[in-house]
């Protein structure tokens, strides 16, 4: 009897392991917010389409982005992000981060609560790479794993720019772009 | 006289011409996006071929598909239901692939046709129309094959 006790105990201690020791997590969901202000107005776009994954041991995160997945209240705003003198989705059609959270031993992946991460990595749009480094936090509960972190770009880096017309006075010269991910095992 | 009539009609076309530029600045401004369901449909495939379509080279299937302005092609695929989940814009998600293929075609609903998706079981063999966001690839960051992205999708047939 004391036996079988102890193999259900390891057997659990086991699967419990296995479920914190699993690497890389794949996300279930995603959303990708875009947000521009200038005194002309206010540019919300917003994308729900984006893969991503998460290492709990190495601390590393990649974010692939369908930039065609980019959606604006306004049509023509839609098209001219697409464009070739804005994003050139066409040619370039994903969006990538790839980071490492360098303080990944302060985070608890087995524990219920909220951390704070550090990211440093590179960040791809329109052909162009460029280093970032911002901060996140991750919600562990019951279980699964949410990412959130707020960051601005400043578009210029990207090659994104423009001298005249209605989107140099009424986009931002930085857009705040928001990151909230829910991870599963694969 | 002359001169006055002169002056009433250049005020006259002035006008006009300030009424026409300025509301068709303003339906350039307000225009409706493309309606993915209403509009004619472009290509109709299997799930198979578009994922192995792009495998093979993506850069002809990206020139074929997409298009410079993002109302890329509107798509009719048909293949098994492999998934079915929700994303945060509580939009349903299904994931159409076949047993020992790669990758898939993952299709994004609407609020308009959410509904659809309640009656679908895994397994079951489905067509989806929808427009492309973009091809499957395998990704070496991520670690894995990424699904072909369908957008405004609703369900046109299924056995």
């Amino acid at each position: 009897m004391k036996k079988i006790s102890s193999i259900v105990v390891s057997l659990v201690l086991l699967m419990t392991f296995s479920a914190y020791s699993q690497g890389k997590l794949k996300s279930s969901k995603s959303h990708i917010k875009f947000y521009s202000h200038t005194v002309a107005e206010d540019i919300e776009a917003n994308n729900y389409t984006s893969v991503s994954t998460i290492d709990t041991e190495s601390g590393e995160v990649v974010f692939s982005v369908p930039m065609q997945g980019f959606e604006f209240e306004k049509s023509t705003m839609q098209k001219h992000f697409n464009q070739e003198n804005f994003l050139d989705t066409k040619t370039h059609p994903k969006g990538k981060l790839v980071a490492k959270i360098t303080n990944i031993n302060e985070i608890d992946f087995s524990k219920d609560g909220v951390y704070q991460a550090d990211v440093e990595g590179e960040l791809s749009i329109k052909g162009a790479t460029k280093p970032i480094s911002e901060k996140g936090s991750i919600t562990v509960k019951d279980g699964t794993i949410g990412v959130e972190s707020k960051f601005n770009v400043t578009l210029a880096d990207y090659g994104i720019s423009f001298a005249k017309g209605k989107p140099s006075t009424n986009v931002a010269k930085d857009v705040e772009v928001t990151v909230l991910a829910d991870y599963q095992a694969q | 006289m002359k001169k006055k009539k002169i002056i009433k009609l250049a005020v006259g076309v002035a006008i006009i011409g300030t009424l026409i530029g300025g509301g068709s600045a303003a339906y350039m401004f307000y225009k409706p996006h493309r309606d993915v369901q209403a509009a004619k449909t472009d290509y109709s495939i299997t799930n198979s071929e578009i994922v192995s379509e792009y495998l093979k080279d993506r850069q002809a299937a990206d020139n074929k598909y997409l298009a410079a302005d993002g109302d890329s092609k509107i798509l009719e695929i048909t293949g098994t239901v492999d998934k079915i989940s929700e994303n945060y814009n509580k939009q349903k998600v299904i994931l159409l692939k076949e047993y020992g293929d790669f990758a898939g075609v993952s299709a994004t609903f609407t609020a308009e046709t959410n509904h659809k998706v309640s009656y679908l079981d895994i397994g079951q063999m489905v067509t989806v129309k929808g427009v492309i966001r973009s091809g499957a690839a395998f990704d070496e960051d991520l670690g894995f094959y990424e699904n072909v992205i369908l957008e405004k999708s609703d369900l046109v047939a299924q056995k």
